[in-house]
């Protein structure tokens, strides 16, 4: 909720939120993407000196867990009279893992690198996972405009894409409605699939190739507006997308990629999650132009039940899909090449997993359930992170951290996961765009070029 | 010239803008058709339009279409889209039964044009059965089950106040306006919790008792209904610390429990007087109520608000939050006075020059910075039902849905919320448009690559222009073997007007060059995939 906040930087102004073409002043053009080929270059945008980007990774997969996992019963496991036996704690060095729920992915262990220290802004569902997603206030001065960060990815990849990159720079695989591309072209807003064994029927014309290039070729010759933008800029974003689906249909191999057989769909777990962590390694290891790919996992809200197994949603169930999808992908990806020599995949892909908040400690509440709580944890595995890592020490509850566990000594906040994300894609964190349509300069991450967030360099 | 168009006026002048001129009958008859009523115009309607010389023809027609039964299916899902009425939701399970009964409520009201503020009065202080008392579902679809009775109260007056006052209450329930609101809403920083606590308060009367009862359609399947009735013993206690808020707790030496009292006024209930009655009194008189549902009609008219977003009213701007101050007052004092009667104040604004205006801007160069100075007709993507229902309808191939409970609909419109047929390829489509969910998903009409994918490769769309049985493809053939006609008869089905010169001979060029009956189909399928058809 709390979409209210969305209108803080439009009032008084009666902006479309589309009005990007507003900077080049001259109207409209059909190929206005052009503009933004080098954004750098022709939106002037700024930069700090002095930051060092890590630039590790190719790509990024982004796992929401929405609804928010209780932190300390996974990934920060704190025991008590309330921990049931078949949580099956278990030492792996330092840390203590939840065995029964997360078998599989302990033998992955050695890749992840776990921050305890993280703590978010708000204990409001669509609040707090809009915040992870655009790395700001929704409701703070920019909220409005702000893309999704996996489109700020997009945008960035842009400058550097071939004719081989026939894929949206960002992909958003059973993720429901997210945040979109802000001010930014609809061209960086996440492509959304949901996933079906066979594919996407719709990348297939059903009449036939010629037919459809003849029916292609008398559209363009009818639609006088698709030229001359007489209808309009929404017009001409759906014009766009029209000559991405083409560029799609026709180029080799695409629906390979959002398709997987039997085999694999169990391996992964037989679910819609594993299915999306399926799509989401063949789009990394493709090299088509997919930068950014966002899977959801929901259902974590467990304000009640959350050890009972017969309950629809709890512990048991959700992490009955992370579980196997998670060590699969993991599995997959350290084995397969990268692009570069002697690098894996997952050397080359940063994989993070991210929920809106964590839930309360100790003791469960009164229907059984952990309600909303700030306290955190996030998940980092690959692109140049180092693995088997933990940042951050919270006291015996998990309650209170007790260490923040990096350099900048202080709670790890959504915005400096995306500082850190961006710095593994090699993208400057510290960027102040000059094409809002606030004209009031446009951060990536507000204040980060004032060094209030930064990458966390202790991952890698 | 309207009030409407006069205070249009005003700011174009004093922003140097030159409006357009006004649309062509064709041009006005689809956008009126469209959005008074969700459907394109059949080729029929566009030629007797079209012949007509009358010069109040569209008069005439916008006062049809206010009396058609296609405006109340088109404006019961607009109201089920405000008040969210959906069978399950993140909190809620109104079920299909209940949901099916909220349905036929708003149908039935809108149908009967019952004035909106009444139709509002009705709903807050709705009760009885869920499963046969239609406005019980409003109290029903706030229910939160996964906190204490305090967090439904507060979904109630959350959700209340933004549908039908367009202000954002929801921070409040968790803090008071002094935390983020100084950047997000002026007029709510002045507010506390304890403000937002005695807004809930009317609520707290309010007790929905669960019964679990057999589905009518699966015998070994339970549903539960709520019988929504008055508790006078309930009420808002400050004495909770779990669930979905911040703990509530009394100020130091206060009472424990909030009592009710308007937000906007600080006015209380009248001795004996039942809450949420007071409460629905209290909201339906103040003068936010009007101007709020004005706004949210006035952007279905055009796509655009006069204060956006819609539901983020801040009440110490109201002179320079909306593009228009004046007119949004105007029209609040037109729909006040003419008794909160929906389709007067929709006759009102689609008889004005502003909203007749071509989609075209001709004056000169445009600049997006003028959308909000209305000096043209700004497009937006048709929303998914109604995108659905046009291809169906331009096409002669209606589409055939199930809707539990209420059997299978044959137009997209008439589908009580945006969850049914969700499996199905049709639901596919209407999701990839953006139907939204009426719970976190909202409407959109954003497009997508999936939406071109789909409009040029589903079979939703591919099928529906082959020349068998009684397609318009088929029908156009049979009658004509005419290059010229043919292209004529596909243009007034599929854009509701006639080709021009050029498109006419393109299109005749196009059908003589292979198979007539083929390329009739290309051509549709051409027509369907064009902006103008898939923009208003």
């Amino acid at each position: 909720m709390c979409d209210a906040h969305e209108s803080a930087a439009l009032r008084g102004r009666g902006f479309s939120r589309r009005n990007f073409l507003r900077v080049a002043g001259t109207g409209l053009v059909a190929s206005y993407f052009a503009d933004v080929l080098d954004p750098r270059l022709l939106l002037g945008a700024t930069t700090s000196a002095n930051v060092t980007l890590r630039n590790s990774a190719k790509s990024c997969i982004f796992i929401f867990l929405s609804g928010a996992p209780s932190q300390v019963d996974l990934w920060d496991l704190k025991e008590g009279s309330w921990t049931p036996a078949d949580l099956a704690p278990t030492s792996y060095g330092d840390v203590r893992w939840p065995q029964g729920l997360l078998g599989k992915t302990a033998e992955h262990l050695p890749k992840l690198s776990i921050v305890r220290s993280g703590l978010a802004w708000a204990a409001v569902h669509q609040l707090g996972q809009a915040w992870a997603q655009i790395a700001r206030n929704p409701g703070g001065a920019t909220g409005a405009i702000a893309p999704h960060i996996g489109a700020v990815v997009s945008l960035e990849s842009q400058a550097s894409r071939t004719t081989s990159d026939v894929l949206p720079g960002f992909i958003a695989l059973n993720a429901g409605a997210i945040p979109s591309s802000g001010y930014l072209p609809a061209r960086y807003a996440p492509f959304g699939v949901t996933t079906e064994a066979t594919g996407l029927a719709t990348l297939t014309h059903p009449d036939g190739t010629a037919r459809f290039t003849r029916r292609w070729d008398l559209l363009h010759q009818l639609d006088a507006a698709r030229a001359n933008g007489a209808l309009g800029k929404p017009s001409l974003d759906m014009n766009d997308f029209y000559d991405q689906s083409k560029t799609l249909m026709e180029a080799p191999g695409v629906n390979a990629l959002f398709s997987f057989d039997d085999a694999e769909h169990t391996r992964y777990g037989a679910t819609t999650f594993g299915d999306s962590l399926i799509v989401a390694r063949n789009l990394v290891a493709s090299n088509k132009g997919t930068r950014f790919v966002q899977t959801t996992l929901g259902g974590w809200d467990h304000h009640s039940d959350i050890y009972d197994r017969a309950a629809a949603q709890s512990l048991y169930a959700q992490c009955g899909e992370l579980d196997p999808a998670l060590a699969a992908l993991l599995s997959d990806l350290s084995t397969m090449p990268g692009r570069d020599g002697g690098k894996t995949l997952l050397d080359e892909t940063l994989v993070v997993i991210v929920s809106e908040f964590g839930r309360t400690v100790g003791a469960l509440n009164g229907q059984g359930g952990r309600d909303h709580y700030l306290r955190n944890a996030v998940v980092f595995a690959g692109g140049g992170t180092h693995g088997g890592r933990v940042i951050g020490k919270t006291d015996a509850t998990g309650g209170t951290v007790t260490e923040f566990g990096w350099s900048a000594n202080r709670d790890v906040r959504p915005e400096d996961v995306t500082c850190t994300l961006y710095s593994a894609l090699g993208i400057d964190y510290t960027t102040v765009r000059n094409d809002d349509p606030l004209g009031r300069g446009f951060e990536y991450v507000p204040d980060a070029r004032e060094g209030h967030y930064a990458p966390i360099e202790e991952l890698f | 010239m309207n009030f409407i168009d006069s205070w249009i006026a005003a700011k174009q002048a004093a922003d140097g803008v030159a409006p357009t001129a006004i649309a062509s009958d064709a041009e006005f008859l689809r956008r009126i058709t469209l959005d008074l009523t969700g459907q394109i115009p059949d080729t029929a309607t566009v030629k007797a339009f079209l012949a007509d010389t009358s010069a109040t023809k569209r008069q005439t027609k916008i006062d049809e279409l206010l009396a058609s039964d296609a405006f109340v299916d088109r404006w019961t899902m607009w109201f089920g889209d405000l008040v969210q009425n959906v069978q399950v939701s993140n909190n809620a399970r109104e079920t299909y039964q209940g949901r099916n009964a909220y349905y036929l409520w708003i149908r039935e009201s809108i149908r009967a044009n019952k004035p909106y503020d009444a139709m509002v009065r009705e709903l807050l202080a709705g009760r009885g059965d869920s499963f046969t008392s239609g406005a019980a579902n409003y109290v029903v679809r706030q229910l939160q089950n996964n906190g204490p009775l305090q967090d439904t109260f507060d979904n109630l007056a959350a959700h209340s106040a933004e549908k039908f006052l367009g202000i954002p209450l929801l921070c409040l329930s968790c803090h008071n306006g002094a935390g983020h609101l100084e950047l997000v809403n002026l007029y709510l920083r002045g507010k506390s919790r304890n403000d937002f606590w005695r807004m809930a308060a009317f609520f707290s009367h309010t007790a929905a008792r669960p019964t679990r009862v057999p589905d009518p359609n699966n015998p070994n399947n339970m549903l539960v209904k709520f019988d929504v009735n008055l508790n006078a013993a309930g009420r808002y206690r400050l004495n909770t610390t779990d669930g979905n808020k911040t703990p509530r707790q009394p100020p130091a030496g206060g009472s424990d429990v909030a009592t009710p009292a308007f937000i906007l006024t600080g006015e209380e209930p009248r001795a004996n007087e039942e809450y949420r009655d007071a409460y629905g009194r209290m909201l339906t008189a103040d003068r936010q109520f009007a101007r709020a549902t004005v706004n949210y009609l006035w952007k279905e008219m055009f796509g655009l608000g006069l204060v956006e977003p819609v539901n983020a009213f801040d009440l110490v701007k109201l002179t320079n939050q909306p593009s228009h101050p004046e007119l949004l007052e105007a029209l609040a004092d037109d729909f006040i006075a003419k008794h909160y009667d929906l389709r007067a104040l929709l006759r009102t604004i689609a008889l004005s020059s502003t909203y007749q205006l071509s989609a075209r801007y001709t004056p000169g160069g445009w600049q997006e910075a003028w959308v909000s100075d209305y000096a043209r007709r700004y497009p937006h993507r048709l929303p998914a039902e109604t995108l659905l229902d046009a291809i169906a309808k331009a096409t002669s191939v209606p589409v055939q849905i199930n809707a539990n409970g209420l059997g299978v609909v044959t137009r997209a419109m008439l589908l009580p919320d945006p969850l049914e047929g969700r499996r199905g390829v049709y639901g596919r489509f209407l999701d990839a448009f953006g139907r939204g969910d009426r719970d976190d998903a909202a409407r959109t009409n954003d497009s997508s690559i999936s939406q071109s994918l789909a409009l040029l490769n589903d079979t939703i769309v591919t099928t529906r222009v082959r020349r068998d049985g009684n397609t318009t493809v088929a029908k156009v053939l049979a009658a004509s073997n005419d290059p010229g006609t043919i292209a004529d008869e596909l243009f007034l089905a599929t854009l509701s007007r006639k080709p021009d010169e050029a498109e006419r001979q393109t299109s005749i060029d196009y059908l003589r060059a292979g198979t007539l009956g083929e390329r009739a189909e290309d051509l549709q399928f051409a027509l369907l995939n064009s902006l103008e058809f898939l923009f208003n």
